[in-house]
């Protein structure tokens, strides 16, 4: 699956996480306190940035040619990424300010589409009912497959204010994977932005075509 | 003055701005970076090299801004600007962080780290309950 084609974190597999896996028992995961990196400032670090974040030698041409051709593909990705709206509740207001002039999400290439099938990105804006959870999988279900989910407020991450309540689902990430949770009751829309910022960002670290030459 | 009224002093500006960003090419390369090339004066720099700039001749809202240090390339991100330097850029308070008297500056205060989200360092919630719910695996389609 394209899902799974992110380039994992440098120290996935250093010790502490390698630990945390084989913790993971029935108490779920618990995190180790690596209080070592904890301590080290992270103050002004002058390391420049690269673009890519695929950062292959040279002297493997193939694998060389696959990085940056995965660059021009997130680069196209990440341009223009079409949300298709998903307003449930009050969220659905901020959602509908980030396409107004002040915010004006045009500028990114976020545009908004009214249709799953033409859509990249669907944005969960407001608490999720346990009868709206079906029509939520059905229209992920219909969005063609570099898809990813951003969970805007709290009542879409993790049920909100309506946690306890009998007819709420807790949280969409029961329903499909989300890979960006826009914190706030609701959150205003600059958060929506930002949100929409660091998913481009998650895009541009994708390795799809270098995963597929792997293999 | 005939030229302001013939709008060829914005000729001049233009040009000044140019000068300004440090020549044609590094004009490119600020435009390729912030999709924006402005005139403003350099009201200060936080401890990261992010530079602060402001023209009050645009509108409210737009008339102050920030340009990150070189060294984030294109990888910035506006929580690369420090606390201290929040509350101006977004109008909280017309006071420039070093002329603020009511900030405060103890030695406990933690330094300010930009969102690690996505990085190594980033945050990982967890639980130390027995979760609550059994989640759903779906059989092989083939």
């Amino acid at each position: 699956m394209l899902r799974s084609a992110l380039v994992p974190c440098k120290e996935v597999l250093s010790t502490s996480n390698v630990l945390r896996n084989l913790s993971a028992g029935i108490f779920g995961n618990v995190q180790l306190q690596d209080t070592q990196k904890r301590k080290q400032s992270t103050q002004p670090v002058p390391a420049h940035k690269p673009y890519s974040p695929f950062q292959v030698s040279r002297t493997n041409i193939g694998e060389y040619a696959m990085a940056r051709l995965d660059d021009l593909l997130n680069w196209g990705r990440k341009g223009s990424m079409w949300p298709l709206t998903f307003g449930l509740a009050c969220c659905a207001v901020e959602m509908m300010h980030i396409a107004a002039p002040r915010y004006d999400m045009d500028r990114y290439g976020v545009v908004f589409r009214a249709s799953p099938r033409q859509a990249d990105v669907i944005i969960v804006a407001g608490t999720l009912t346990n009868k709206m959870a079906p029509a939520l999988r059905k229209v992920y279900d219909q969005m063609p497959e570099p898809r990813w989910v951003i969970s805007m407020g709290s009542c879409a991450n993790g049920g909100g204010y309506y946690h306890y309540s009998y007819s709420v689902v807790r949280g969409c990430d029961r329903i499909v994977p989300v890979d960006i949770y826009v914190p706030g009751c609701p959150p205003t829309a600059e958060a929506l932005l930002y949100g929409v910022l660091q998913l481009q960002k998650k895009v541009k670290r994708m390795n799809t075509l270098q995963m597929w030459y792997r293999k | 003055m005939v030229i302001k009224y013939f709008g060829v002093d914005r000729f001049f500006t233009f040009l000044r701005t140019i000068r300004d960003a440090g020549g044609i090419r590094a004009s490119l390369y600020k435009l390729y970076r912030f999709d924006n090339l402005r005139p403003g004066t350099l009201v200060g720099t936080d401890k990261f090299g992010n530079k602060y700039f402001e023209n009050p001749t645009y509108f409210y809202g737009r008339n102050r801004w920030v340009e990150y240090a070189p060294q984030y390339g294109m990888e910035y991100d506006g929580s690369q600007v420090p606390a201290e330097w929040f509350g101006w850029l977004h109008y909280k308070t017309d006071y420039l962080p070093m002329n603020d008297p009511t900030r405060p500056k103890y030695k406990w205060m933690a330094e300010h780290t930009e969102n690690l989200s996505g990085t190594p360092g980033q945050y990982m919630p967890y639980s130390t309950t027995r979760p609550k719910i059994e989640a759903w695996v779906p059989s092989k389609c083939k």
